[in-house]
């Protein structure tokens, strides 16, 4: 027994002559932004292109020896989260971020199932989140401390219902979309919603519906051909538009078909090819032709990681961009990180005119951005060109 | 751990004889209080030591999380450990040793039910103070021990039954929905079912009726697969079962009130720890005493030969649709607590994905076991949150641990032992004595 | 009408996929009594192996400026992919499934499974998150037949499965190694005492099912070209349903009932409305099971988990 006890006596003192190295980097003043992202699970590559947006970000930031905040520069350190495409790892992981790395702000998750659930821990504990991508109302709704780096559905649904009929005169439109995933669900209703007031009920000849993960819609699609409508809107993930449009083609069918800000990911056109020119959908920005900052960007992600970013990575870079300049504005850095968040928040709710690549940006009370969507056509290159603009009023 | 038979001990004196020894007259509430000792440590020293350690915080589980990303904390971690959890457990514990079992042994006299409140009161203490420390620690401990309800729940068909039911997530599902119904429509203020019909204050006591109607609606649920049990068994069951998920988590989807696939969100926040831990300490109770009762007997016969069980004068049908409905009832009940415990639902929570988790939780703890599904649900769950800097390689290295423990013991970890509270809680050193 | 036959031609492409991946579990399981879970995966790789195949000759042909036709590409590829994926799946069994072959059946499911998740993780962790898209070896052209429409892919798939499934069963029915699988699957205890070893068998029928997964991991990448790492998760799970649909073990049963599976499905979104396709459909096979509670070719007779 002597010889356990001196065994833990001499191992203690053994452990602190190595640990005392450690008291410098113990406890420093960073500031820690956290990202939670869908790394692995079903959308991995959504996260993989937070990631890339987060790392370009930062360094920028450490390009710059740090954020600057009421003349004092600190380093930055970025916690990134995998939340697996669930909803409890993104609960889980926001927890961990922000009671465990202390993070100042969190961007992200991305898809609104995780964004729901997610906010309300970071609403809860009085941390600024921006959710890059979720169009989900529920995200920000009566949550003070929680931030939309997009546009909704409510106005992304109207916009390319009018777009439909202004360009097109078509009167009978055919809608095809993922029962189970709320996105492509939600955005769909709020397209016949819209539809149907400008055509009158009925005018949505199709609606049919499939479930997540399905890549057969063969059924669908030849019920939609013989529907008799003029032109197919489906707000899928890229992924899945690919199949679809395809599809679509060999069984026939000839009209124009329409997406949403969905299938602004590069890989649409290289998964669809061909069959995809000349598509119109709505987005946060157009790839190509694009200028200034926006161009900038593109061609730095290009560069470093061998694509043309998709909406993911350009709302992620924004969001992170807006935290940043919330951060700077937020006057001074106390080190009480709930008094720093409460105001990073403020600084946040404050912003005006924002310059994004995705566009200009400034808040509502709800946390959500004033943005303009983007009509962009599929050119013959493949191509994403900017071919419309349309702001809210 | 600690029920070891002190005559093994004696044959050879090699390092882990002595460990025996020394571990073996210690009581199971001799261990309960050093560790209410070393978490009372924790709590009021904790961040002292972390800090003279070097540490950026306390390692909240365990130190992994830090230091899978930061190699160089290792040696600090590790002494927070021995100096936190290792040094006071060992001075308790030895040096309680007879206290301890006094009062183990003045406990073995009463009944069982004073002599677990007693012990069950003590652990608590313990786990409330840790998960006090940090609001992470409390959430996966809240979600673990859900994970133990389900595993316990499944095994009952899975296991004692010998059925492969895949519908586990589906039950949950049900009950999910329905407890997040009841406490929303009732008690709460949100945008699907408008005001509070009744006062906000009164919602935490009706809590436990929104869980248990949950597990009913999900007991409801399971005749569906509790009838055509009757003809047929096996596979064929096991895809009834997987037609009930797909089925279940397609209708949910269609409902418009409650959500469709948004889900719902903004429950009430009433799945505290107190509430999750007695309803999982109710349920481990209740299912051990069910899998021990002569239906438990009735439920392994079926497994064994259906046709013999029959002849024997079980009631199979009986026996097949309590025992379905039973499992589903908890499943039910743990779906609700996690409801209130993301405070969002929805139905892409309770796919394949699922099922494929709780299967790994029971297989690997072990068939046949409540100890084995309470070792196979934490050991994943916090496995699974305490490699989460790995990132994706975490994923890898889960199910080849899996695997591995799969060939070494192919019916889990721990699988057909029976859990006795009175053998656990029996003081050690007395029967040295007498 | 037009839609009648329309969906008829859906049906029988969508179905060939649920038929060869069934096919794959019901020989396993008719041999040694145990679902490989993995198989979903093992499509999954074979997908990409099909893909990395295609790639390399399409490569190959370019380089060496040799003017090959696709369809000889395509021929090339299916053989390739279907040899190196039975690698596979022998890989599985070997580390998987033969130290577990006394153990309780739901192990070996587990092991399957957790196989299965280190495949889908592996994949993404070399090949990266981006999506593959297959490359398409044939030209499509569209037929119209009356308001039908056909693509020669569409022929080709439902083709070249039917007939991978007329050879394997003339394999198993002729040649010297189905009968030893036949033999092996009518009585598993006496069989390996007449001198055939349960070793030899049981890697080749997991090579087999593996290659039947592989061929139908290709026809799935020139029907639907975008491949993804989980892609073989809800397919391997569905054709589990069909395998066992078809009755226990039966190779014509997991056809039909494959088949059966697919016509379900378009025919359920085509008649109700496609919302509700997954309620009906499955209500459906759980009505077709609670009348027939063990499959189509399945013998009635209750048999004990090996626990």
């Amino acid at each position: 027994m002597k010889s356990l006890f001196k065994g833990i006596v001499w191992g203690l003192i053994a452990v602190l002559f190595f640990t005392t190295n450690g008291w410098g980097f113990g406890r420093k003043k960073v500031v820690r932004v956290g990202i939670n992202a869908p790394i692995t699970g079903d959308i991995p590559k959504v996260g993989e292109g937070t990631k890339y947006a987060a790392r370009m970000w930062l360094e920028d930031i450490e390009n710059a020896g740090g954020i600057e905040v009421g003349g004092k520069k600190y380093p930055v350190e970025l916690v990134i989260e995998d939340n697996e495409a669930k909803a409890e790892s993104a609960v889980k992981a926001n927890t961990k971020m922000i009671t465990e790395d202390e993070v100042l702000v969190i961007v992200g998750p991305q898809s609104s199932k995780q964004a729901v659930p997610a906010g309300d821990v970071a609403n809860n504990y009085e941390t600024p989140m921006i959710t890059p991508w979720s169009t989900n109302p529920d995200s920000t709704k009566d949550r003070p401390f929680v931030f939309r780096g997009c546009f909704l559905d409510p106005f992304q649904g109207p916009v390319l219902a009018n777009f439909i009929t202004e360009e097109f005169g078509f009167t009978k439109t055919a809608v095809l979309y993922d029962v189970a995933s709320d996105y492509p669900k939600g955005l769909a209703e709020f397209f016949k919603q819209s539809w149907e007031k400008i055509h009158g009920p009925g005018s949505v000849v199709a609606y049919e519906s499939f479930t997540t993960k399905d890549t057969d819609f063969s059924s669908q699609l030849s019920k939609i051909n013989k529907s008799g409508a003029q032109v197919l809107f489906t707000p899928q993930y890229y992924n899945e538009v690919a199949l679809i449009v395809q599809q679509a083609h060999e069984l026939g069918w000839t009209g124009p078909i329409v997406g949403s800000d969905s299938w602004g990911s590069a890989e649409t056109v290289t998964l669809c090819g061909k069959d995809c020119y000349g598509l119109f959908f709505s987005s946060h920005y157009a790839a190509a032709g694009a200028q200034g900052a926006t161009k900038e960007f593109i061609e730095r992600y290009e560069k470093k990681y061998g694509y043309t970013p998709d909406d993911v990575a350009a709302l992620t870079w924004d969001s992170l961009r807006l935290v940043q300049t919330a951060i700077e504005n937020s006057g001074k850095l106390t080190g009480k990180i709930k008094k720093d968040r409460r105001a990073v928040r403020d600084a946040l709710a404050k912003i005006k005119n924002f310059k994004g690549i995705t566009g200009d940006m400034t808040f509502t009370e709800e946390g959500d951005p004033i943005k303009c969507a983007v009509i962009v056509r599929i050119s013959d290159k493949g191509e994403y060109e900017f071919y419309k603009s349309v702001c809210p009023n | 751990m600690d029920n070891q038979d002190p005559k093994f001990q004696l044959s050879t004196k090699g390092s882990r004889a002595r460990l025996l020894d020394f571990v073996a007259p210690i009581p199971l509430i001799g261990w309960l209080l050093g560790i209410l000792a070393a978490v009372l440590v924790e709590y009021f020293l904790g961040d002292y030591i972390s800090y003279y350690l070097g540490l950026p915080k306390i390692p909240v589980l365990f130190g992994f999380l830090t230091v899978l990303k930061k190699p160089l904390l290792i040696p600090g971690t590790m002494g927070y450990m021995i100096l936190v959890y290792g040094l006071p457990i060992l001075i308790i514990v030895k040096s309680l040793q007879k206290p301890a079992n006094k009062l183990a042994a003045f406990l073995d006299k009463r009944r069982v039910t004073v002599a677990a409140l007693v012990h069950l009161a003590l652990f608590y203490g313990a786990l409330h103070l840790w998960a006090d420390i940090s609001d992470y620690r409390l959430l996966v401990i809240k979600l673990a021990m859900i994970a133990i309800m389900l595993t316990l729940s499944i095994n009952v068909i899975n296991g004692y039954m010998g059925e492969f039911s895949c519908s586990h997530p589906g039950f949950m599902a049900l009950g999910a929905y329905t407890a997040s119904t009841i406490t929303l429509f009732f008690f709460a203020n949100d945008k699907l079912f408008g005001e509070a019909l009744l006062p906000e204050a009164l919602g935490f006591y009706f809590f436990p009726l929104a869980l248990i109607a949950g597990g009913i609606v999900a007991a409801i649920g399971a005749l569906v697969i509790a009838i055509p049990s009757f003809r047929t068994r096996g596979d064929y069951l096991a895809i009834i079962s997987l037609a009930f998920l797909f089925i279940v988590k397609s209708l949910i989807e269609n409902l418009e009130f409650v959500g469709g696939p948004r889900g719902m969100s903004s429950q009430p926040d009433y799945s505290n720890l107190p509430m999750v831990f007695t309803v999982m300490v109710l349920c481990i109770w209740i299912i051990n005493n069910f899998v021990r009762s002569t239906m438990g007997k009735a439920l392994n016969a079926i497994r064994d030969n259906e046709l013999a069980a029959e002849a024997m004068t079980v009631n199979t049908r009986k026996t097949k649709i309590i025992t379905f409905m039973f499992a589903a009832f908890w499943a039910g009940v743990a779906g609700g607590l996690f409801a209130h415990v993301l405070r969002y639902v929805n139905p892409g929570s309770f796919g394949i994905q699922r099922l494929a988790e709780i299967l790994a939780m029971v297989y690997f703890g072990g068939l046949n076991s409540v100890t084995g599904s309470i070792v196979g649900a934490l050991s994943i769950n916090i496995l699974s949150e305490a490699l989460r800097p790995l990132e994706i390689y975490k994923w890898i290295i889960i199910p080849l641990l899996l695997i591995v423990v799969m060939l070494v013991r192919p019916t889990g970890l721990i699988a057909f032992t029976e859990f006795k509270p009175k053998e656990l809680m029996k003081p050690k050193q007395n029967k040295v004595e007498v | 009408m037009d839609l009648f036959l329309q969906n008829i031609v859906n049906g029988l492409q969508w179905g060939s996929f649920y038929a060869l991946i069934a096919l794959g579990y019901s020989m396993v399981y008719s041999i040694l009594m145990l679902f490989n879970f993995a198989h979903g995966d093992v499509f999954m790789v074979g997908s990409y192996i099909g893909f990395g195949v295609a790639t390399a000759l399409l490569g190959l042909a370019a380089m060496s400026g040799i003017p090959l036709p696709g369809w000889f590409i395509l021929i090339l590829t299916i053989i390739f992919t279907m040899f190196i994926t039975s690698f596979v799946g022998v890989f599985i069994e070997r580390v998987g499934y033969r130290p577990l072959r006394d153990a309780p059946r739901a192990s070996a499911a587990i092991t399957g499974l957790m196989i299965g998740i280190i495949l889908e993780t592996g994949n993404l962790a070399i090949l990266g998150a981006r999506r593959l898209s297959f490359p398409q070896l044939i030209e499509s052209t569209t037929y119209q037949f009356g308001g039908v429409y056909v693509t020669d892919k569409k022929i080709l798939i439902v083709g070249v499965s039917l007939g991978l499934m007329f050879l394997l069963h003339r394999f198993i029915q002729k040649s010297k190694w189905g009968m030893a699988m036949r033999a092996m699957s009518f009585d598993f205890q006496a069989v390996p005492l007449m001198g055939i070893s349960i070793n030899r068998i049981a890697p080749l029928t997991f090579a087999i099912g593996s290659a039947l997964a592989a061929a139908a991991g290709i026809l799935y990448g020139l029907a639907y070209p975008v491949l993804d790492p989980y892609m073989g998760i809800l397919l391997g799970w569905k054709a589990f349903v069909a395998a066992i649909l078809g009755g226990r073990g039966s190779i014509l049963g997991a056809a039909l009932a494959g088949f059966l599976l697919g016509f379900i499905e378009i025919f359920v979104a085509w008649v109700f409305p496609s919302t509700l396709r997954d309620v009906i459909a499955y209500s459906i096979i759980l009505l077709i099971l609670t009348f027939r509670p063990h499959g189509f070719f399945g013998q009635a007779h209750s048999t004990q988990l090996r626990l």
